[in-house]
């Protein structure tokens, strides 16, 4: 049981790189990179949103819940 | 205040009060055998008395420098800013368990100076305090890495 982290799907869609997405959402790009990897234990709405913005997508397209 | 006090200045004066208590144990472990020797003029002659307390100075020696050593060590990371790391806990438990095993020391030391049952229980009471601390610790550095990990 666990939660995917669908970004480089979404990213690879929307043609953005991880250091130009990092830097619209106003994150490090370690931090992208954590979130990418699936090491993130938490992520803040606040972050999900700017994801979602930047992405214009759902946040269900970036997170997935897996049995 | 005048001094301009201070963090760092207080970890300095915690430092300096491990070096004043590293050079009362080495006075101790120097004047070990005197000790001795006047404990056993006290104790009308009886040498084996003296070569028990020997024993138990230099066992609770020992305990003592390796704990003298890790809270050095623990104060050097607090200096450099790492306080809540695995490291920390590490000494914690070590110094926890010096406590301890000099609590024993001392309680099998009371069987020939009785005073020792004193010194025992201030030992296992810091003991104790100290594991306390040391699982506060571990708990905060389960936090620490959830928060590093919160994007």
């Amino acid at each position: 049981m666990e939660i995917l982290v669908n970004l480089d799907v979404m990213m690879a869609k929307r043609k953005i790189s991880g250091g130009e997405l990092a830097e619209r959402v106003g994150i490090t790009p370690a931090n992208l990179s954590i979130l990418k990897t699936g090491k993130a234990k938490a992520i803040r709405f606040s972050t999900l949103m700017a994801l979602c913005h930047e992405l214009q997508c759902q946040p269900g397209d970036i997170l997935e819940f897996k049995e | 205040m005048g001094l301009n006090w201070n963090k760092d200045k207080s970890v300095v004066l915690s430092q300096v009060c491990i070096a004043v208590f590293a050079l009362c144990l080495l006075a101790l472990d120097i004047g070990a055998y005197r000790l001795a020797s006047w404990f056993v003029q006290l104790r009308l002659h009886d040498w084996r008395l003296g070569a028990l307390l020997m024993v138990s100075i230099y066992s609770g020696s020992v305990l003592a420098w390796l704990c003298l050593y890790r809270l050095w060590k623990l104060l050097g990371n607090v200096r450099r800013g790492e306080l809540f790391v695995p490291e920390n806990v590490r000494c914690m438990r070590v110094v926890s368990w010096c406590c301890a095993l000099a609590a024993g020391i001392c309680a099998l030391s009371a069987l020939y100076y009785p005073p020792f049952l004193f010194v025992a229980v201030a030992a296992g009471f810091m003991a104790l305090i100290v594991r306390i601390v040391k699982n506060a610790f571990e708990q905060a550095i389960a936090m620490k890495d959830e928060l590093d990990l919160t994007v």
